[in-house]
């Protein structure tokens, strides 16, 4: 069957159109017209290039090139100004006049000449924040604060939450923005010994409703109060936390830098928060008013408030 | 047809005398070779179209994490696997269609190992993270070294064999196999222009730099679709298509028109890939209208290959080798009318950046290149070495996983690619985008998984192949020491 070579062709009227032209025994050669669909259809994609060439930039002469009778006009400073076809002109004259373009610029300049207090309070206004900041939100913070801006513990700050370290008021989110954090916790390996460590985080624990040895959560106190520690001098004499300089609240039970929720028993908590004390914890935001401009920023802002936990 | 030409077309009918007038070792070797190198590289395809599917499949393993794997793959199927298939028909072409011995039996075992040398250090290298960068030319510039070497030793091997043929005419397929060499050649010399940063330092700087650098890049990468997988498999075609078929090619005429216009028009076209970039405007316009302009001459190859079977249709029902040479061609006009359209610079808004070109690439490279290789390699492996083929019912099964792999993989890049370009440019009311990129990587989960589907069934029919092949190639060889012995007990007979 088919693996065997097969008989010789050209029986009959077909050996008269073959070439005459034999290889390998039994390989030849028709000499059929082109076909006729073929050929027009050749001819049809000529005539499609010499249109094209007609109406774009298409041959290189010297240091030019044929420019083709297409047009583009756009604006440029004052003046409108009319050139050959080209891809900057199209692009100059999206961003000028596009639909979509001049519909976002006006929207983004009459969200962004209102307060924040108007902007939440209007649902039109509300309605293009969050359309408008899910875009740029995507484009610029999803990469840290990920979808939704739900964070990743130990790493990046949840933003759909209630805890806001640097406050979560509408200007504060804005400031943020604007000129970026710096968070700083210093590691306490050398100045507290590893009993003190535990000690001081059976007490935090203990803040937010976690029931700790009650010796260790006297000693723990002593040691958030006391000097060696210094605790009490950022996160507050209650642990209420100090927004003006990113000191989070230790008492809501909301938990950015420690995955407290994620461990097992009360044991495995205290290590958690006793290894983040022990080591501390360095982050930084970057600054985007280099990136994005005024208005941006402030519909950005509002954008992230309405995520979930905005004040 | 004249007397000479006949007596010279009658080639020995005993096999065993076809071995001694033609250079089949060389043959087998390279045929054996594609196989091998089919297995991994679609392996290593369908790994990492798993890994787009589900990341976790990296394993934080830095020598198989996509950015490496994928030149892994890329390399052993379209230079292992497609190269290796080339070497082998080519010089199986060539002795058949010449009448005549391959020249120099050194020269071209040379080129056996001095390629697959070449790819083996490719692929240690890639993993280990050194690149070059530039797609489908990643080895570094000692290994550049390598395949040049090798290259021009091809060329002389199948340019002598050429001019020592026992025909007045060269044979078609020959035509586009030469065309290939040497275009090849300039591809790979020019595109390669580069500056060494140290003898033992496998770094080295391009010659250009910037859009220039893009354009020779790409000028390079489409002419290797254009002549290495293009021009070269019609070569193929040319040769197993009428054999198979036993069928005269269908017009002369139309074989000289279209190789012609094929390879004049499609060093033009590589900018193609370059539009809506920093390439200057007229460069684009030249590049959409010859790819434009390219469409009819490579359908000419087409009609060619499927016309050659009028008049024995009835061969798609007998003959599965068969339906992988025209199911090849089918998709060889396809993916040649797929590929004009997407060099207009209005659809390629659309579709450039998005796995809508990774699905015109595989309708391509599946559908034309591994199908029509498919199915030279099953005319050719039992004439190699004299045998039937083991099972003509695998091929059947090959040829079903193969098309079903194919149309959910391409069918997957389509949803893909067009889904993708049009969430990227959708705006709201408000004239804001309507989807970010990351919503567009979410939407691509489910057309990831089934292309990683559609691969691994193509995968498993070149599987079936390989072990098709091997009891194929066992069979023979223990045929040939059987009449080895028995010839020798005969001799022992007579003294």
């Amino acid at each position: 069957m088919s693996t065997q070579d097969n008989k010789k062709p050209g029986q009959g009227e077909d050996e008269v159109k073959t070439t005459g032209h034999f290889w390998d025994r039994d390989l030849c050669e028709y000499n059929n017209p082109l076909p006729r669909w073929w050929l027009w259809g050749f001819y049809a994609t000529v005539v499609f290039a010499l249109v094209y060439w007609i109406l774009y930039p298409a041959w290189p002469i010297g240091d030019g090139f044929t420019k083709g009778l297409a047009s583009v006009t756009y604006e440029h400073g004052d003046e409108e100004v009319t050139t050959h076809w080209n891809t900057r002109a199209l692009l100059y004259r999206d961003m000028q006049t596009g639909e979509h373009a001049v519909r976002q610029r006006d929207m983004l300049e009459q969200v962004a000449g209102m307060e924040y207090a108007e902007i939440l309070q209007d649902a039109d206004a509300m309605s293009f924040v969050n359309a408008y900041g899910q875009g740029a939100f995507g484009t610029w913070c999803v990469a840290c604060h990920q979808v939704g801006g739900a964070g990743v513990i130990g790493q990046y700050p949840n933003l759909s939450n209630d805890h806001w370290k640097w406050g979560g008021k509408p200007e504060q989110i804005e400031e943020a923005m604007v000129l970026g954090r710096i968070g700083y916790m210093p590691g306490y390996r050398d100045r507290l010994s590893e009993q003190q460590i535990n000690d001081v985080s059976a007490f935090v624990l203990s803040l937010n409703g976690y029931d700790m040895d009650a010796d260790a959560v006297e000693a723990g106190e002593r040691v958030y109060s006391g000097h060696d520690a210094g605790c009490i001098q950022c996160h507050g004499a209650a642990g209420q936390g100090i927004e003006s300089i990113g000191a989070p609240n230790l008492t809501n039970d909301l938990w950015g830098l420690v995955d407290v929720h994620g461990a097992e028993d009360d044991q495995a908590r205290l290590q958690r928060v006793s290894r983040f004390v022990h080591d501390g914890a360095e982050r930084e935001m970057p600054a985007f008013s280099e990136f994005l401009s005024d208005e941006e920023i402030k519909v950005l802002a509002a954008y992230v408030h309405s995520l979930g936990g905005g004040q | 047809m004249s007397q000479a030409a006949t007596t010279a077309g009658a080639a020995p009918a005993a096999s065993v005398a076809s071995t001694e007038q033609y250079n089949y070792a060389i043959v087998k070797k390279f045929a054996i070779a594609a196989v091998l190198w089919g297995v991994f590289g679609m392996g290593a395809g369908v790994w990492i179209a798993s890994q787009l599917a589900w990341p976790f499949l990296n394993f934080d393993i830095a020598q198989i994490t996509f950015g490496r794997f994928r030149p892994v793959h890329t390399t052993a199927v379209i230079f292992g696997f497609g190269g290796n298939a080339l070497f082998a028909t080519s010089y199986y072409v060539v002795q058949r269609t010449c009448h005549t011995r391959l020249w120099n039996d050194s020269l071209a075992t040379f080129t056996f190992y001095g390629w697959n040398l070449a790819l083996i250090l490719g692929v240690i290298s890639y993993m280990a993270g050194i690149t070059q960068g530039r797609e489908y030319a990643e080895f570094n510039w000692q290994i550049d070294l390598i395949i040049l070497v090798t290259w021009v030793v091809y060329f002389l091997v199948f340019t002598m064999t050429l001019l020592r043929r026992n025909q007045p005419h060269i044979y078609v397929a020959n035509w586009f196999f030469m065309s290939f060499i040497l275009a090849t050649a300039l591809l790979h010399i020019f595109n390669n222009i580069e500056v060494p940063v140290g003898l033992f330092h496998p770094d080295s700087y391009p010659m250009f730099s910037g859009v220039q650098d893009a354009m020779r890049q790409w000028w390079y990468g489409h002419n290797a679709v254009g002549f290495f997988l293009t021009a070269a498999f019609l070569g193929m075609m040319y040769y197993f298509v009428p054999k198979q078929a036993g069928r005269p090619i269908y017009s002369y005429k139309l074989s000289i028109i279209h190789f012609w216009a094929l390879i004049f028009l499609y060093m033009w076209v590589g900018a193609h890939h370059l539009h809506w970039t920093a390439l200057p405007d007229w460069v684009s316009t030249l590049a959409a209208t010859f790819s434009i302009l390219l469409l009819l001459p490579s359908w000419g190859g087409m009609i060619n290959g499927i016309m050659t079977l009028s008049g024995a249709w009835d061969k798609l029902r007998t003959d599965p080798i068969m339906l992988f040479l025209i199911t090849a061609l089918a998709f060889y006009g396809m993916s040649t009318f797929e590929g004009p359209m997407m060099s207009l610079k209005s659809v390629n808004a659309l579709s450039h950046y998005t796995d809508w070109t990774v699905g015109h690439v595989h309708s391509g490279a599946l559908g034309w290149v591994a199908m029509i290789t498919f199915g030279s390699l099953y005319h050719l492996i039992p004439r190699l070495w004299n045998v039937n083929l083991f099972s003509l019912k695998l091929v059947y099964v090959h040829f079903f996983l193969a098309t079903v792999g194919i149309v959910l993989y391409i069918t997957a890049m389509w949803v893909a690619g067009i889904g993708q370009g049009l969430m990227l440019r959708a705006f709201d009311q408000y004239g804001n985008l309507a989807y970010t990129f990351t919503e567009s990587v979410v939407f691509l989960h489910q057309p990831y998984v089934v292309r990683a589907i559609g691969g691994g069934l193509f995968l498993t029919g070149m599987v079936i192949m390989a072990f098709n092949i091997f009891m194929t190639v066992r069979s023979g060889i223990k045929a040939e020491a059987r009449a080895r012995r028995e010839a020798i007990e005969a001799e022992a007979r007579t003294a």
